[in-house]
């Protein structure tokens, strides 16, 4: 990887031409502090095309983007440790055709795998650069209604998306409790028992993750969606 | 190259969880000698499932940490005979436990007993509906147990969990706020209800308002501090909402290591050990006992242990497994409907309701627990009447608050885009406005539903995987959209609700999908009752063929109730218990004649 | 004694100077300012943490920081907070009173509520709480939620062994005596969990030593559900000791923002 990569231009460089979707350019990246550190997994390339993808799973509103929400650090991160390897999947061959629906994942690919060569294959199916949002969004809904493999990669980015988006900070997405915040999920230190039926009152308390001391977040929380940092 | 041979012991227990660590609390406490062999780790309560780490819903609740690793054991899948059977590749449709403590560990915690009909369900609907009303295609039977026989054996278990809840029938006198169709119990639930957020208390008012007979959740989240009747002390459950995938680092799920290991583990009778991967039973050269079984140490070497008597406790499903690969009992053969091991597998029947409140009703869905629920049953069993409606068994309705945890919540409305802008508004929108009614249906047993060995791919241990050849029968696909009906009629009559829909597992022009989380209850293929020729294990839960091998769990049961298993399985274990400990042990020999 | 001689007379005593080190001066300025405390207020956590029943404003803090001066409508207690929890909620330095500086809001309205009913015992607190008004009770609670003080030095040494064993019980509780850790419930570093689950970072060890003992006699008993008395029914003096050792010696790692040290001037606080 290059030494002065920086992750917040390459998803940048993915928000410029998605038109009504974005509020201020460039995209505020969430892990703009890690700016200079290579991905693990993901080529640049391969992360442009994954930021576009996931910003159609979840785009930009009063919310973060799934990219803006750290969901392509995410799916880096899960890649390139012990999920992307293939932990709880039985690989063992043979992989004989004929599979339903109704007998689950059926390839011989890790996750790895299946995004590496899913995401080569989809890439010649469309540039997602010379798309306004509209068509990103088509673009997406065809390739996850194919009949090979791609829609298999389509529905494993989107679990991929819809985890990283509301995990626990420590896994890199949900950066500044985005997800929690949006939904009202308190988080990992839990104890209600003196709430639970006290139906007239409810307070959601504001998120804590694991990593969370009450001095602040694990990252240093950014402000989303607008101004340069 | 010749397993290196321990010495004998009295009993060997394959499996750790909630059956095999009771059986050797209990038999420890006889006298016997005890080994019980676990194949998972070492893990305890105060340590391994502490808050905040256990919190984490991505590795619990999605990448299954807690969870048997299908690398090692998993099994194939078909729907029929017509297709060929593939391995499950993921977990999904059911999530079985690895461990010390086993599925016990992340289990929910809800805890029931059967209606005493469904114990004779063959013999109850034949009296009240007539000899034909059970289609000939389904291989319903009795259990060759009564309730009231059980009765004292479900009453323990409940004091061992310290379970949680409204008593609705005591001694034969109906009391008001429990189930009024329970069968009678001899004492009232050791410990309080839970306390119920608005949605499951908006749930109960509409119930009543119909007619109906709502009632607290049974729960094994105990709801104050308790001893348990083996001196276990539990602790008040705080609705966290990490309950079901989740060890309880509060000590308030009843699980099998704080309420019966740690009471026995220093017990001079009680031996574990763990890593300790069972591959086969070894049978006497009559084949007429069972001498004790081969496993894989944990230095990965082979070991024979031999002992006078044998009991399997490990899951439903590697039970089944275990006997099959170690040629224990006749196998069943779906083309000529001989044979016993694995017939009649069976599983539930789940359905689910949203209803969708406007913005007055605030759930807070991440204040939950495992068995948070109001329930109805008059649509479970055959509480009502099946007369005109072509079919048998039914469910409870319960409208629950089990959690909120974003990843696996995001209720939204029917009609909702499947992702992008109008989803990612639904979700938010309706995230803190929503109930979550299941329907919990029975699961009745057919001579095509069963379990046998895969001809094509193996475990870890090179022995061929266990295969699950299952689909919904007809008669469950039509009770179960009656009971959703139903479901749906009580959601509509909530207060404040803007909209109603349904989704069913069993639709009528689908089938049995193993990829959608349902339930972890697997049943049957190793059938209790009283006629060899249909069953493997006689009414106390010993081998027809081999009189020194008990079998626990959930595989006994002939068909699955509209009840989560563990209640019923655990009654089924003391009472196997008690006469192992009154009468096979004094004196070894087959307790029924065939 | 008027409201207005007791605060005289104490800062009197005060510049007389018993000074920092053992004992501290119950410094009545060291109270931070209502501007102050609303900044704090603006941490979304802190805000949670110090609401009661209602939401945290100007009326509420004010009229919270009168009661903890002696300022109760039911007339002249006689007795002001900040006499025994000192003018910043960090005690007197001996560990007879707690900490109450940032104590969740709930926690310690409910403990007021019980000394006054009688669920919770303790001569002196009863007869306070008894002469309290509900909404008194709710924003001396709100106000003590609202402000930070610096944590005491604790008062003498513990041996490494102990503190670890304390730190241990803390994170992972005692599979062999069948205790679960604290920080289940008492939040990440016992910083607490409100509404309900008090902080016990920074508490005085003493003081939280006795309330353990107390739970284990069954000497209180306004815990719910029994949770704490069963808990404590299970450990030992020397885990007692320990784990009370341990959290008096708990720091966050990072300050609270923004920093209301009673050193300070209120309108110079810094900010984060």
């Amino acid at each position: 990887m290059a030494k002065l990569f920086s992750r917040r231009a390459i998803l940048a460089q993915i928000a410029l031409g998605t038109g009504a979707a974005t509020v201020g350019l460039p995209v505020q990246h969430a892990f703009a502090a890690r700016d200079d550190r290579p991905w693990a997994f993901f080529t640049n390339d391969e992360a442009q095309w994954m930021a576009a993808v996931v910003d159609v799973f979840i785009p930009q509103d009063e919310f973060p983007s799934a990219s803006q929400a750290g969901v392509v650090d995410f799916i880096d991160y899960q890649m390139a440790t012990a999920y992307g390897a293939g932990k709880g999947l039985y690989l063992e061959p043979p992989f004989p055709d004929g599979a339903v629906a109704e007998q689950g994942y059926q390839l011989e690919f890790t996750p790895a795998q299946l995004l590496r060569q899913g995401i080569e294959q989809a890439r010649q199916l469309g540039d997602f650069a010379t798309m306004d949002a509209t068509a990103r969004a088509d673009h997406v809904e065809e390739l996850s209604n194919r009949d090979d493999f791609i829609s298999t990669l389509i529905a494993e980015l989107w679990k991929l998306t819809r985890q990283g988006y509301f995990a626990d900070p420590i896994y890199l997405g949900n950066h500044d409790y985005a997800g929690w915040r949006m939904v009202g999920f308190p988080g990992a230190h839990a104890y209600y028992t003196e709430r639970v039926d006290e139906h007239e009152r409810s307070v959601t308390p504001p998120p804590r993750g694991i990593a969370h001391d009450r001095g602040g977040s694990p990252y240093p929380p950014r402000a989303i969606g607008g101004g340069s940092d | 190259m010749a397993p290196r041979t321990l010495p004998k012991t009295d009993v060997l227990i394959i499996g750790g969880g909630w059956t095999g660590l009771t059986a050797a609390y209990e038999l420890a406490h006889a006298g016997q000698r005890c080994v019980v062999l676990e194949r998972g780790k070492q893990r305890h309560t105060a340590t391994s499932f502490g808050a905040p780490e256990e919190h984490d819903e991505l590795k619990y609740a999605h990448r299954y940490e807690h969870m048997v690793d299908v690398k090692k054991e998993t099994l194939t899948f078909r729907n029929n005979r017509d297709q060929q059977a593939l391995p499950m590749r993921r977990l999904g449709s059911f999530l079985p436990g690895s461990g010390l403590g086993g599925a016990g560990i992340h289990w929910n915690g809800q805890l029931w007993r059967p209606l005493p009909s469904d114990l004779e369900m063959r013999s109850h609907y034949e009296e009240r509906y007539g000899k034909d009303f059970i289609g000939p295609d389904l291989s319903i039977q009795d259990w060759g147990v009564t309730y009231d026989e059980l009765e004292p054996h479900l009453d323990f278990f409940e004091r061992i969990c310290g379970a949680a809840g409204q008593a609705g029938n005591l001694n034969g006198d109906a009391l008001a706020g429990g189930n009024v169709f329970e069968g009678p119990r001899s004492a009232d639930y050791p410990n309080p209800p839970m306390r119920q957020p608005i949605s499951n208390t908006l749930f109960g008012r509409a119930a009543e308002r119909m007619g109906l007979n709502p009632f607290p959740m049974p729960s094994a989240n105990v709801t104050k501090a308790y001893v348990n009747p083996y001196g276990a002390q539990l602790h008040p459950c705080t609705y966290c909402g990490f309950c079901e995938r989740f060890g309880c680092g509060y000590y308030a799920k009843a699980d099998p290591i704080i309420c019966v290991y740690d009471r026995i583990k220093d017990h001079e009778n009680f031996e574990i050990r763990l890593n300790a991967q069972v591959l086969r039973i070894e049978k006497s050269e009559d084949g007429k006992t069972a001498t004790g079984a081969i496993y894989l140490d944990e230095n990965g070497e082979e070991v024979f242990q031999p002992a006078d008597t044998i009991c399997m406790n490990a899951y439903a499903l590697w039970n089944v497994h275990l006997m099959l690969v170690s040629g224990l009992g006749k196998p069943y053969d779906p083309e000529t409907r001989t044979g016993v091991v694995g017939r009649n597998y069976s599983y539930q029947t789940v359905a689910g309701v949203d209803a969708f409140f406007d913005d007055s009703v605030k759930t807070d869905p991440y204040m939950g627990a495992g068995a948070l629920g109001v329930v109805i049953d008059d649509y479970n069993g055959d509480n009502f009447d099946h007369s005109d409606l072509g079919f048998v068994g039914g469910g409870y309705i319960a409208c629950k608050q089990y959690h909120g945890r974003p990843i696996g919540y995001q209720p939204v409305p029917e009609g909702t885009p499947k992702w992008g802008a109008e989803w990612k508004r639904a979700v938010r929108e309706n995230y803190n406005h929503h109930a979550d009614l299941v329907v919990h249906g029975s699961s009745v047993s057919t001579p095509e539903n069963y379990l046998d060995l895969d001809p094509t791919w193996t475990d870890a241990y090179g022995r061929p995987l266990l295969r699950m050849t299952f689909d919904f029968p007809e008669n469950d696909r039509k009770m179960s959209d009656y009971v959703m009906q139903r479901a749906m009629e009580v959601a509509r009559e909530m207060d404040n609700v803007t909209s109603v829909s349904g989704s069913n597992n069993a639709a009528i022009d689908s089938h049995y999908d193993i990829v959608p989380y349902q339930t972890t209850h697997n049943v049957g293929g190793a059938v209790i009752g009283t006629d060899p020729e249909t069953s493997v294990v006689n009414r106390y839960g010993q081998m027809w063929d081999h009189h020194n091998v008990f079998v626990f769990g959930a595989c006994l049961f002939p068909q699955n109730l509209g009840y989560n298993p563990t209640g019923p399985l655990m009654g089924l274990a003391y009472w196997t218990l008690e006469h192992m400990k009154r009468d096979y042990l004094p004196n070894p020999g087959p307790l029924m004649d065939a | 004694m008027t409201f207005r001689t007791v605060l005289t007379t104490c800062s009197a005593i005060a510049v007389l100077g018993i000074s920092a080190g053992f004992i501290r001066a119950q410094n009545y300025e060291a109270a931070p300012g209502i501007s102050a405390m609303e900044q704090r207020l603006e941490d979304e956590f802190l805000r949670f943490n110090a609401t009661v029943n209602t939401d945290v404003d100007d009326d509420v803090l004010e009229l919270g920081r009168l009661v903890a001066m002696g300022g109760s409508e039911a007339g002249d207690s006689g007795m002001a907070c900040i006499t025994c929890h000192g003018g910043d909620g960090a005690g007197d330095g001996s560990g007879a009173f707690p900490r109450l500086a940032g104590q969740a809001g709930w926690y310690t309205y409910k403990q007021l509520k019980d000394y006054a009913s009688g669920d919770r015992q303790n001569r002196v607190m009863s007869g306070i709480a008894r002469k309290l008004t509900e909404e008194e009770m709710e924003a001396v609670a709100a106000y003590y939620a609202t402000i930070s003080a610096p944590y005491t030095p604790p008062l003498g040494d513990v041996d490494g062994m102990t503190l670890q064993w304390g730190g241990q019980l803390g994170a992972v509780g005692s599979a062999e005596r069948g205790v679960p850790a604290c920080v289940n419930c008492h939040g990440p570093s016992g910083l607490g969990n409100p509404p309900s689950v008090p902080y016990l970072a920074g508490q005085y060890a003493s003081y939280m030593a006795h309330q353990l003992q107390m739970w284990k006699e069954g000497k209180r008993d306004n815990d719910v559900d029994n949770v704490m008395s069963a808990i404590a029914k299970k450990m030992t003096q020397k885990d007692i000791d320990a784990v009370s050792a341990y959290y008096n010696r708990v720091r966050p790692t990072q300050p609270l923002p923004p920093e209301t040290s009673p050193l300070l001037e209120p309108s110079t606080a810094p900010t984060q």
